[in-house]
């Protein structure tokens, strides 16, 4: 039996904003087609390590490697971290496709011009091909439909769902969910869920911060929670919501 | 009221609008190059280009035009180094130092306008699109900036008409746009209450054509500000460019 090979590596990432530690060295490997959901309560850090792993963030220290590929960090001359690569970490955010809370779509484009801008500019893919492919991604989220409407003319589940097939649209090694349902009104998570649901099974390997216990346990194949800026659990969700022992996640997981 | 005195004012004001659009057009379109660059410059970062052009928007915006037009006409002049320069042809000649005025003057007040454009676009949307790998040039040009212009141009607009009445005072410096014309016809019949109407009717004139212009273009770029219209392009028109309406 063949090693599953590892799509996502994080080692040792540290975090500050100003006198306030929010990550303390996190390490994290996501197998191709792992699940990941990772659980937290507000301010536990979730997001900002989401966050790093694509450099929207800088991370004070820490290395990200996405399929093999480690991304070139360096410091400056007053200690500070940076990418030392402008273009390597243009290339690897292309390689992962992150879906926000507030779906953050271009608002003078069509449904449709979302999906295929990057594909066509940052890929340099031909428009035809993208068109093609964009009706197939809308399609499967089911907005086939709106495909020729402006963002501000869909509800927040369309948005989402419009925004998950922008980022799959590039062919992403890893998906990165920041909080997807968290701005969605309680009727619409479920659309927004399902669609998620039905790419884990198609086996994309995904990270997902969510609030949504039902996804994390039903859905993902692993499960990390986050306290203080440390990992507090981390094993098969079957394992860690039934026998955690940490005090912290049945206090979590409880209210 | 002597209709023929009126007529033949008319005609010979409107001989003179050419140039009084040409310096409006000129000088609009490079003082929005020179008023993006000072937004940039404002934006940038870097505390030598964000001082530039506090200290250029504070000059040029805190003293008036008519004495801006004054030095640059009768003032650059009196310096040998300008006179003896590759620009001393351009700057003799009262038309350039009159665009060189306006330009410099409207890219003042037009490069905060578009500061305010730059600032207004959601920072989601400029996060998205470097989540997914676009390069800065890319992502100003295909992301920020058209965004930017959507929310600057009421207020572009008003600065746009401002330039069309100021370039009046180029007739200060020896200039026969519209307003030129009408001081010459003044000072051979000094009858100033019709020369100055029907002058007056020909700015009104101008600027209402610019405002249906302007109305035009923001209909065009907000598509996604209207009611959605039920439509159902083909794959060809959904390729045309960006803010393309129904």
């Amino acid at each position: 039996m063949t090693a599953t090979p590892i799509a996502l590596s994080v080692r040792d990432m540290h975090k500050s904003f100003g006198p306030v530690e929010v990550l303390r060295g996190i390490s994290l490997d996501a197998l191709e087609g792992e699940v990941v959901s990772i659980l937290g309560s507000s301010g536990s850090g979730k997001s900002t390590f989401l966050r790093c792993i694509n450099l929207l963030e800088t991370p004070d220290s820490g290395e990200v490697t996405v399929a093999g590929e480690t991304i070139r960090m360096q410091r400056t001359a007053r200690g500070a971290h940076r990418a030392s690569d402008g273009r390597q970490v243009d290339r690897i955010r292309s390689q992962l496709g992150m879906v926000f809370q507030s779906f953050n779509l271009w608002s003078h484009k069509t449904v449709l011009e979302n999906v295929i801008e990057a594909p066509v500019y940052v890929q340099g893919r031909s428009r035809a091909e993208c068109i093609e492919e964009a009706e197939a991604l809308l399609a499967k989220v089911g907005i086939a439909d709106k495909r020729n409407f402006y963002p501000a003319h869909l509800s927040g589940g369309q948005q989402q769902r419009a925004a998950i097939a922008r980022a799959l649209a590039m062919h992403p090694k890893v998906m990165l969910f920041d909080e997807p349902t968290s701005a969605l009104d309680p009727e619409l998570v479920g659309e927004v869920l399902r669609v998620m649901r039905a790419l884990a099974e198609e086996g994309r390997t995904m990270l997902v911060v969510t609030h949504e216990m039902g996804f994390a346990r039903d859905v993902s194949s692993r499960v990390i929670f986050l306290h203080k800026g440390v990992v507090e659990e981390d094993g098969k969700p079957q394992d860690v919501f039934a026998g955690s022992r940490s005090e912290r996640f049945r206090q979590f997981i409880s209210q | 009221m002597d209709w023929q005195f009126l007529e033949e004012t008319f005609v010979s004001l409107v001989a003179a609008i050419p140039l009084t659009i040409e310096l409006a057009v000129t000088s609009i379109c490079l003082g929005a190059i020179l008023a993006l660059l000072l937004a940039l410059a404002r934006l940038s970062g870097f505390t030598i280009l964000d001082w530039f052009a506090r200290l250029y928007v504070f000059v040029f915006r805190g003293t008036p035009l008519l004495v801006q037009i004054f030095l640059i006409y009768y003032g650059l002049g009196q310096f040998p180094v300008i006179r003896h320069s590759i620009f001393w042809p351009f700057l003799r000649d009262p038309y350039w130092c009159a665009v060189l005025a306006l330009t410099l003057n409207t890219a003042a007040y037009a490069s905060e306008i578009i500061r305010g454009g730059l600032l207004s676009v959601p920072h989601g949307q400029v996060e998205a699109a470097r989540a997914c790998g676009m390069h800065r040039l890319m992502m100003f040009r295909r992301i920020i900036l058209p965004l930017a212009i959507r929310q600057a141009l009421p207020g572009y607009g008003n600065e746009m008409i401002s330039m069309v009445k100021a370039t009046s005072l180029a007739s200060i410096i020896t200039l026969m746009e519209v307003t030129g014309v009408a001081a010459k016809i003044i000072s051979e019949t000094y009858r100033a209450i019709e020369v100055f109407v029907v002058s007056g009717a020909i700015y009104l004139a101008i600027n209402f054509v610019l405002t249906r212009l302007i109305q035009f273009a923001e209909y065009r770029l907000s598509p996604h500000l209207r009611p959605p219209v039920p439509v159902m392009r083909d794959t060809a028109a959904a390729a045309a460019p960006i803010g393309d309406p129904q």
